[in-house]
């Protein structure tokens, strides 16, 4: 392992590095790197004015805030004042933000420098970073492979050290495949911990805002930054503030209880699965206790999941109607985004609904309760991110076994818990991420378990 | 309704008074990425306060949740329309039910001659009220509508219609025909038309045997007739699905009760207590109550006065006197007390009720103590002395009229008392002139 982020942020604090020199280094490596991996659509002609602005207030010894200096990327459906955000798609490939979205504000208040727009699936609606209007995304610990999605290029940035954290989206596993896929770290917090103000829709219900980071230190560092309730705001949980750094080392993993289904061996490649069966006697071995849970519909998620996603971006892509910027989204936009739309249209019409969208959110309450019930026994569940390997850039896949890339996150979504995915090994050199869903609010437990098996990886 | 910020966000209301979009942000123009901030709490509170004063029962301990209702077109920034699910229903005025109330938010203005949107007006608060159908004529309509106008401008919680903040969506059948809804009417003027129009239209296909479909129809102000909508618009599905960004609302007994406790007394019950408590007539009431700042200077001025004075002098003098001046009751600047001082002189006989209108007018337009004004005015009370002067010099300079007078011609003694009133400056008081007149005229014939 290279220089964790803390150290980063140590250096900088000390004067040893300056924010401007942290930033142009960022901006170098992508400069160098991106073209071939995509993971930028647009950077900020701003930054390094804005890390001088640190170094100079560094230098007068005024507070600084705790992303002092270091390069921050944003996913392109997260409104950055000035910055266009683009989605990643035709139908908003002019729009440039009036305003700062709520996590980006935080972001700067703690002295984080936006380096620039990371690339993604067009609207997030994919898993794999390949239908971005601006060209798929490369994966930079997996050359050739897709890099994961939607926020793939939040992932490949951090994978390829192009920035030291990444603000990712996580609607059904935007931020936890990638991650798996990347071999980096990635957080999907608990439905409401996070301010959505300023995040364009996919499902409004299930889209959370988290961190992508190189090191468990740096994940909590940002979702430290960017948590807690913004008051303008109506569907956030009543949390003040988080603290999980000073909480993350310490006891380590013994006595907790780690849960684990049957169903992930059932869903998932064998290749995969022996890297997490791997990780689990890992944890075991550092003290915690495996307990096997039953998730018995944790499949019927998927269906469930993609009626109530369609339905929710429906609604939410009523405003591109041309008339405001530009483009109808109907007219321009890719594929995957025309194929949710239309099938949210029809779903959603009058005569079908008690049959489809009522069932599905029916459907979510089962795998709601299923979850909470699996978690009242254990503290987190643990098992695969992806239940298979990235397939090859360009390679055809049908729509169905691109939907099959999500079975296993988007019950987190669906539920409102929090996950969290670390590396967990690789398959002929591909990596593969743990998956650690904790309860509502359970960052803390999610990050501690994450943070033990980084330890012990770093000491193998 | 006439809160000062909208519904979801922070951007004041005032649409009609200032710049095109100038009242926006983020928010209220549907910019990607824009959350609602939770809905406006005096807006939830006002919509309770019409509710109840239209006798509803309020949806309380249950989740009313706020619905996208989607439809396609320019002045609809996000593309939906927020609006709730009841908040109250099963409420009554003038014998007609009202169905539910609702809380909706108001698109912008679209001009489609300049083809421009102004986007002030998007997230103003506005209520749906829906009445069930009562109603059996034009006439019953509008009288419906001019109360209902009267309870909602007595809540003080919306903007008065006059500006075209009502707007209305008109339901009629005639029998053997279909329901035909009008909408885009924006006064009650427009309502009694387009009935008055849809009637006669509805008869005549009737009477030819045609038959009179089931349809929506847009109302045309400028030519006082209704037109059917775009088949389009007919065909319409909103695909409503509860808003994923806004908590539903759950009122309790709680808040209801502090709003009731707040609320202003409903015109129509206010009528009927000033009758009772005060024993005036029921046309002096209907005049009080017609707007609640008037009511409320009534109260407080029978508080200090004879009431039945003061209702009389409500109902005539004042009611002239601010119809002349072109001035609400809101408006009115002189207090309760100063008004009570004045008709208290009247009572007293102190000056005469002509006397007191011109003290009135004063009053209105600057307000001071009726005694004072009484001085500024001239009209210190007349010396019985004085006043049998004048009558007396009034006799002996017009002799003819005298004559005329004695003959039985009896608008002879106008024409003295003219004269009396002319030398007194309008002092005395015309029925002790008229009086005095008499008695002298009749001494003098038998002198």
């Amino acid at each position: 392992m290279g220089r964790g982020t803390l150290d980063k942020f140590d250096a900088i604090r000390r004067g040893e590095l300056s924010a401007v020199e942290n930033v142009q280094r960022a901006l170098e490596r992508i400069k160098k790197q991106d073209k071939r991996i995509k993971a930028f659509i647009e950077l900020n002609p701003n930054a390094l004015a804005e890390a001088e602005a640190i170094d100079r207030k560094l230098k007068r010894g005024e507070r600084v805030g705790k992303l002092a200096g270091l390069a921050i990327g944003v996913k392109s459906n997260i409104n950055v004042t000035g910055l266009r955000a683009t989605c990643a798609s035709r139908t908003l490939e002019n729009y440039v933000s009036t305003y700062d979205a709520e996590v980006v504000k935080r972001v700067r208040a703690e002295g984080g420098i936006v380096v620039g727009m990371n690339n993604m699936d067009e609207f997030a609606c994919g898993s794999s970073g390949e239908t971005s209007a601006f060209g798929p995304t490369d994966n930079p610990a997996a050359p050739g492979h897709i890099p994961g999605g939607s926020s793939s290029g939040g992932a490949a940035a951090i994978a390829a050290g192009m920035c030291d954290l990444c603000l990712g989206t996580d609607t059904g596993g935007s931020i936890r495949n990638p991650a798996s896929h990347c071999g980096v770290v990635g957080i999907k917090p608990t439905y409401g911990l996070v301010p959505r103000q300023g995040l364009i829709d996919l499902g409004m219900s299930l889209d959370q805002i988290g961190p992508l980071a190189p090191d468990v230190s740096g994940a909590a560092l940002l979702l430290e930054a960017i948590a807690g309730k913004n008051p303008n705001e109506c569907v956030m949980l009543d949390v003040e503030q988080v603290s999980y750094l000073d909480r993350l080392g310490g006891n380590g993993v013994k006595g907790m209880r780690v849960g684990v289904s049957p169903k992930f061996a059932e869903l998932t490649d064998p290749k995969v699965m022996g890297v997490i069966d791997k990780a689990v006697e890992k944890l075991h071995d550092l003290g915690a206790e495996i307990v096997e849970v039953q998730l018995p519909n944790l499949e019927r998620g998927l269906p469930a999941y993609y009626l109530i996603v369609s339905v929710e971006f429906f609604s939410a892509t009523r405003k591109f109607d041309g008339r405001k910027y530009g483009k109808r989204i109907e007219e321009v936009c890719g594929e995957e985004v025309l194929r949710r739309i239309l099938r949210g249209q029809y779903i959603s019409r009058k005569e079908y609904r008690g049959k489809y969208y009522q069932r599905a959110l029916q459907v979510r309450t089962l795998i709601r309760q299923e979850l909470m019930a699996a978690l009242e026994k254990v503290d987190v569940i643990a098992g695969p991110t992806v239940p298979k390997l990235p397939h090859r850039l360009g390679e055809k896949i049908s729509v169905s076994s691109m939907y099959a890339y999500d079975y296993l996150t988007i019950p987190a979504n669906l539920a409102g818990i929090c996950g969290g995915v670390i590396k967990a090994g690789e398959v002929n050199g591909i990596p593969v991420g743990l998956q650690v869903q904790g309860k509502v609010l359970g960052e803390l437990e999610v990050l501690r378990m994450m943070r033990a098996l980084e330890v012990h990886n770093s000491c193998e | 309704m006439s809160t000062e910020r909208k519904l979801y966000c922070d951007c004041p209301t005032n649409y009609q008074d200032v710049p095109p979009n100038t009242n926006v942000c983020p928010i209220c123009t549907g910019m990607p990425g824009a959350k609602p901030l939770p809905p406006n709490e005096h807006a939830v509170n006002a919509a309770i306060e019409i509710a109840l004063m239209l006798g509803c029962r309020i949806t309380t301990d249950q989740t009313i949740f706020i619905q996208r209702k989607h439809y396609d077109y320019p002045d609809l920034p996000s593309g939906y329309q927020r609006t709730s699910l009841p908040i109250a229903r099963d409420g009554e005025l003038q014998g007609v039910r009202i169905r539910e109330v609702h809380l909706e938010e108001d698109p912008g203005q679209y001009d489609p001659v300049a083809g421009a949107v102004d986007y002030n007006r998007s997230g103003v608060p506005l209520v749906e009220i829906v009445t069930e159908p009562d109603i059996k004529s034009p006439e019953e309509a509008r009288k419906f509508l001019r109360m209902l106008t009267r309870v909602l401008e007595y809540t003080g919680k919306v903007r008065p219609e006059a500006g075209g903040a009502m707007r209305a969506d008109v339901n009629i059948s005639l029998e053997g025909g279909g329901r035909v809804e009008v909408k885009n009417i924006n006064s009650v003027k427009g309502a009694y038309r387009a009935l008055k129009y849809e009637i006669i239209r509805q008869r005549e296909r009737l009477k030819r045997g045609e038959a009179v479909v089931r349809e929506t129809r847009a109302y045309l102000e400028s030519q006082m007739v209704t037109v059917p909508m775009r088949v389009k618009e007919l065909e319409e599905d909103y695909r409503y699905i509860p808003d994923p960004d806004i908590f539903p609302l759950i009122l309790d007994a709680k808040r209801v009760n502090s709003v009731r406790g707040k609320m202003a007394e409903p015109p129509h019950l206010r009528e009927q207590r000033l009758v009772k408590q005060y024993k005036i007539p029921n046309a002096a009431a209907e005049v009080i109550v017609s707007e609640r700042e008037l009511a409320d200077l009534y109260e407080a001025v029978a508080r200090e006065v004879d009431p039945k004075l003061a209702a009389t002098w409500f109902r005539t003098k004042l009611k002239k006197v601010l119809n002349y001046m072109k001035l609400r009751a809101a408006d009115v600047k002189f207090t309760p007390k100063q008004f009570a001082g004045l008709l208290q002189m009247v009572k007293m006989k102190r000056v005469t009720p002509e006397q007191g209108e011109l003290v009135l007018r004063e009053l209105a337009k600057e307000p001071a103590d009726p005694e004072e004004l009484l001085v500024k005015l001239g009209l210190v009370p007349l010396k019985k002395s004085e006043l049998r002067a004048a009558v007396d010099r009034a006799i002996r300079e017009n002799p003819r009229a005298v004559k005329d007078y004695r003959a039985g011609r009896k608008e002879a003694l106008n024409f003295l008392a003219g004269k009396v009133m002319e030398l007194t400056r309008g002092r005395a008081d015309p029925r002790e002139v008229a009086r005095l007149l008499k008695s002298k005229l009749k001494k003098k014939r038998k002198i």
